[in-house]
């Protein structure tokens, strides 16, 4: 793995009125990492998303992507910026009224230079990898769960980025689907040098992707680690975590 | 009561304002548009608000061209200026009627229709996901609605001219006479080039207009329930601004 700084956070913190907060939260990815990012509902973990790929403003601290702070990006940096981020929602937010096809041509008829065929041809031959052919035409409204995730990750991939932010991708989804589905995204980690960001509530299934994991509560990291740690460790953030306790840190006020 | 009502209505300029604001800025990266990607979108949006639009906008306008044209031959004899029943025909359908009718029914069927699609999309987050593939929503969503409004409520009003004047003839002849050849004669002698200019001055700020207003009403509910209340604002809203700009148009072009 290269040591290439990517993106780095420092000092986030942001107050949301809707959702929780974030306080001093600061970590780094680097150019082909992996790191999950999970914690309990309030734990802030929801604003980290959108903060990094620069649609939520009016938060402390800095984000720097290759070295350069997001937050000196023009209107046109800022659209070329989340070009090199693919996103894969929570709720995938695939576009209603496209076809599978459609949806994922769509980044590349916006930004890249490719003809209208070799789209079609590019965009065709994910279809097929992902097993995708047979609702190639259909709309997300008919589309299987599993399929709208495999649509909405073969869009958020399509452009190549240098990094996926991927917000509980797995959520309601069958466990077999979960296992076909990383497996296609270890192939395209590793081929493509990637980077990612897991948000999810379910760490351990990310165990063989994840290089680094954190753990938020109520807005603080209360857990930094490499896989080994993520396994060792006697935090008891973690303990708490995955004994689903009543009692512990995360009770106290 | 009145303090809030006035409150609300300066936010609402200062809300709408900003929006125009950040469409303005929209266009900076319009070089960077590439027009494939929103070809469909003008294409569907032109089908819709134009050419299924079409009927209706015939329909309309051979009801109200037949009710001007019996009422003017009925009526004008009375008063001696049967001459002018050509100058009214376009006085009233050509310059009035065919724009105002053509936009109120592109308001309340298409208008309504972009305020509704923005809104699920919303809350669909849909937009969201345009934002975050690097989409700039203003430009791909605003801009092929006015590209393919402002083309479709000028052949609208066309439409609705044509057919006002000859469909209208059709009914007007069951119930009173009238030569055709002097129908068609006063109807050309009163029609001029700076009507048909006109023609062009009101669809292309109501082609402006509306996709714009119905745009910012879709792009404001934050829950499911808003919805409709704001699709009924956006149509309300667009049909009186519609009404304001028709009259200032006609005061000034005309005066």
């Amino acid at each position: 793995m290269e040591e290439i700084e990517l993106l780095k956070l420092e000092n986030i913190s942001y107050k949301s009125q809707k959702y929780e907060s974030l306080l001093n939260v600061s970590f780094s990815v680097r150019k082909g990492e992996s790191v999950v990012i999970f914690g309990p509902e309030d734990s802030g973990i929801i604003n980290l998303c959108p903060i990094i790929a620069g649609l939520t403003q009016g938060y402390e601290g800095n984000i720097l992507y290759k070295g350069k702070s997001i937050k000196s990006l023009n209107y046109l940096e800022t659209h070329r910026y989340r070009q090199d981020l693919g996103y894969l929602q929570r709720d995938y937010g695939l576009i209603s009224n496209m076809s599978v096809l459609e949806n994922i041509s769509l980044p590349l008829k916006y930004h890249s230079n490719l003809s209208t065929i070799e789209i079609e041809e590019l965009v065709d031959n994910h279809i097929k990898e992902m097993n995708l052919t047979d609702c190639r035409n259909k709309r997300p409204v008919y589309l299987k769960r599993s399929e709208r995730l495999k649509t909405a990750f073969l869009r958020s991939i399509i452009l190549s980025p240098e990094m996926l932010l991927l917000e509980h991708p797995i959520d309601g989804q069958c466990l077999f689907n979960i296992q076909i589905f990383f497996q296609a995204l270890k192939k395209i980690l590793l081929t493509k040098a990637m980077s990612a960001i897991f948000i999810t509530y379910y760490p351990k299934l990310f165990i063989d992707l994840a290089d680094k994991f954190i753990m938020l509560h109520k807005g603080h990291i209360v857990f930094t680690g490499s896989r080994a740690d993520f396994s060792l460790t006697d935090n008891r953030y973690l303990h708490q975590y995955f004994n689903l306790l009543p009692d512990g840190p995360m009770a106290e006020l | 009561m009145i303090s809030r009502k006035i409150s609300s209505f300066w936010n609402g300029i200062k809300n709408f304002n900003t929006y125009i604001i950040s469409i303005i800025i929209s266009f900076k990266s319009i070089k960077h548009l590439r027009f494939r990607s929103i070809f469909t979108i003008a294409v569907n949006q032109t089908k819709f608000t134009g050419i299924d639009a079409m009927p209706l906008v015939a329909s309309i306008a051979i009801l109200i061209g037949g009710t001007v044209i019996i009422q003017a031959t009925e009526n004008f004899p009375k008063f001696g200026i049967e001459g002018f029943i050509g100058n009214l025909l376009v006085l009233i359908i050509a310059r009035e009627l065919g724009p105002l009718i053509t936009a109120i029914i592109v308001i309340t069927r298409s208008g309504s229709a972009i305020t509704t699609e923005i809104a699920t999309q919303k809350q669909h987050n849909e937009i969201f996901s345009l934002e975050l593939m690097g989409i700039d929503t203003k430009l791909y969503i605003v801009f092929p609605r006015i590209i393919a409004s402002i083309f479709s409520i000028f052949s609208l009003i066309i439409i609705f001219d044509i057919v006002g004047f000859l469909g209208g003839y059709l009914i007007a002849v069951t119930t009173v006479y009238i030569p055709i050849d002097n129908f068609l004669t006063t109807v050309m002698d009163a029609f001029s080039f700076e009507d048909l200019v006109i023609t062009l001055v009101k669809s292309t700020i109501y082609g402006i207009l509306i996709p714009l207003i119905s745009c910012y009403y879709g792009f404001m509910p934050n829950a499911y329930f808003e919805i409709p209340i704001y699709v009924s604002r956006a149509v309300i809203r667009t049909v009186w601004i519609i009404f304001l700009i028709n009259a200032l148009i006609s005061a000034m072009l005309y005066f």
